[in-house]
């Protein structure tokens, strides 16, 4: 009888131990931290991760989606840099970088350095200006168009106010460019301003009250003081600025449908035009290989010079 | 939102006429340009309720004489605007729910736990920030499309459209976020660890201290993640467009971008239907701004 108490109470331990294990396997960090990411990692390597390398592979074929990719060596990429209207686009990705950038971020940092601050309104004001970052890209380019509109827009109707005539901006092989950046930075001031009022707030005050007490006046230390230790921040400002434009489908898919004569014609409308419009995966694949490749460059180029920026 | 070092940043006396000129140039220069952001908006509100008449006429109205709301019971009725709405609302819903999720797991897992490979994992993670959506259409439209045993596609994904055409297509590249998995990583970084600790010497286990202790508490980073995550859905172009074919299907930018086409310059709907697609997010953005504030200073990337 008691062989039988010992040996329920060895089967009972025995369980218990048993439970004790699976507890401590469910609860250790390994299988929580696998339960946790098996979603997200797999979604994640799915979207982000086999994509690039797919994409890279798509280049170097010819594929138009009803027979299975063929390999065509360098074919994609030597259409891309002879092709006139494949190369104007990498010119035109440039150019509204170029016309876009300089312009948009200073005006960033000059609306973010007066509203850095203690004046009235200044809340109200900063969620003003944001107001079109938050707008979607359609709604954005539905008004502008509006606005642009030969006949009766707004831009036209004031230009008339000081004598001059009306323009077709839109349509216009010389103005299609520039009313995008128009809109470009219309749209994005707001969100650029976010980052650089994020910024002013590291520079340590005394060093402008130190400056003011010198004699220097609001744009000598603005020009001398801010800009030079701002300059991590203009530069971060700079390559996502520039990203954002290599991204920008929806205004040039609105707006110009990448005419007139091609002059608004970017590489990420050139991608959608082979795919989409010709049904050349393969060409599609070779410009978003070389657009990845000039946005990863650019990203490389700013962590370096935070890198040493922090290190000094 | 109380920001100490603002109130360090006074302007001193405001006795002399000199000492305010700065002040005074500041607030003509930002007036000026606050004018320059907002008059679109403004002029899409007006001419939305303007007769025809006004909106073609030689003058520039900005006030209308009279107020037509008819245009927008004309944009409500010749874009299906309920259906619209309702995709939109149903599409936007699942990121947001999604995104907080996932990324709160996943940001609580590289904060918190200790496992093999998580530094490889997370650096994976952390270069796919620098690759933007556009880049990989390609692959993710093939992804879609070839979706195995999904709209008539085998195991293999041949035969049929897969989630082409279905707002499961639309979603799919929703659910999770890179964004989010490292707001929430960096939330929970600082999270105070004593906490968590006491719960798990009084028998907690680690995904009761999860749900119980960290989910509670996230809910400022919770309520940035959905900001952001409701902002890129609702306002989603590119990939709508590319993956809806069907009228039923569209959202509302998609919808929205067609309008025009079919209506040719009718303006004044098409401002109208403008101003309901961008309301829900202006509202939404006007009551909930500092949480995108904050968000936006932690990660400074949009979209």
């Amino acid at each position: 009888m008691s062989l039988a108490v010992s040996e329920g109470a060895a089967a009972r331990a025995a369980n218990q131990d048993w439970r004790d294990r699976l507890y401590r396997f469910y609860n250790s960090q390994a299988f929580v931290a696998f339960l946790f990411l098996l979603v997200p990692v797999l979604l994640l390597a799915a979207l982000k991760i086999w994509p690039v390398f797919y994409n890279l592979y798509l280049s170097f074929t010819r594929y138009e989606l009803f027979e299975p990719p063929r390999f065509v060596g360098l074919k994609n990429y030597k259409y891309v840099f002879t092709n006139k209207t494949a190369f104007q686009s990498i010119i035109n990705t440039l150019l509204f970088t170029i016309e876009a950038v300089p312009i948009g971020t200073a005006l960033a940092l000059i609306i973010a350095k007066l509203l850095d601050q203690s004046i009235r309104g200044r809340v109200f004001l900063r969620t003003l200006y944001y107001l079109p970052v938050v707008s979607s890209v359609v709604v954005s380019a539905m008004i502008w168009r509006w606005i642009y509109s030969p006949q009766h827009g707004l831009l036209n109707y004031f230009l008339g106010l000081v004598g001059i005539p009306p323009q077709h901006w839109l349509n216009d092989p010389n103005l299609a460019l520039i009313s995008l950046v128009i809109v470009t930075i219309w749209g994005s001031i707001g969100s650029n301003m976010v980052i650089f009022l994020a910024g002013l707030q590291d520079i340590p005050r005394d060093i402008i009250e130190a400056a003011r007490v010198d004699g220097a006046n609001a744009v000598q230390s603005f020009l001398q003081i801010t800009v030079p230790l701002m300059r991590p921040v203009i530069l971060f400002v700079v390559v996502t600025f520039t990203i954002s434009i290599f991204r920008n489908f929806g205004l040039i898919f609105m707006l110009t449908q990448g005419g007139p004569f091609n002059r608004t014609n970017t590489m990420v409308w050139e991608v959608y035009q082979n795919v989409f419009g010709y049904l050349r995966l393969g060409r599609g694949a070779a410009i978003s290989v070389v657009m990845l490749v000039i946005v990863l460059i650019l990203t490389l180029i700013s962590f370096r010079v935070l890198r040493e920026r922090q290190g000094a | 939102m109380a920001n100490p070092s603002l109130t360090r940043n006074t302007q001193g006396s405001f006795s002399t006429w000199e000492a305010r000129l700065p002040l005074m140039i500041t607030y003509v220069f930002l007036i000026i340009g606050a004018v320059v952001m907002i008059m679109p908006f403004v002029w899409m509100v007006s001419t939305s309720v303007k007769p025809d008449r006004e909106i073609f006429g030689d003058m520039i109205r900005w006030i209308p004489t009279e107020l037509d709301l008819q245009n927008y019971s004309d944009a409500f009725e010749q874009t299906n605007m309920p259906r619209i709405f309702a995709n939109t609302i149903v599409v936007t819903a699942v990121a947001v729910a999604s995104q907080v999720l996932l990324g709160s797991m996943a940001g609580y897992a590289f904060a918190r736990l200790r496992f093999r490979g998580k530094m490889l994992i997370f650096f994976a993670l952390l270069t796919t920030m620098m690759v933007p959506f556009e880049v990989l259409i390609i692959p993710v439209f093939l992804l879609i499309k070839f979706f195995p045993l999904a709209g008539g596609n085998d195991m293999l994904g041949q035969g049929g459209t897969g989630l082409i055409n279905t707002l499961g297509g639309v979603m799919f590249p929703n659910f999770v976020s890179v964004f989010g998995v490292f707001l929430f990583r960096q939330f929970y970084l600082g999270f105070p660890k004593e906490i968590e600790e006491a719960a798990i010497v009084d028998g907690c286990s680690r995904i009761g201290v999860y749900w119980r202790i960290l989910i509670p508490n996230s809910k400022p980073v919770m309520g940035t993640m959905a900001l952001f995550a409701f902002l890129w859905s609702w306002n989603d172009f590119l990939w709508p467009l590319v993956v809806v074919k069907e009228d039923s299907l569209k959202t509302i930018q998609l919808g929205l971008s067609v309008f025009d086409q079919e209506q040719g310059t009718a303006w004044a709907e098409l401002m109208a239907a403008s101003v309901m697609a961008v309301v829900p997010v202006i509202i939404l953005y006007i009551f909930l701004q500092r949480f995108l504030v904050s968000g936006g200073i932690t990660s400074g990337i949009k979209g």
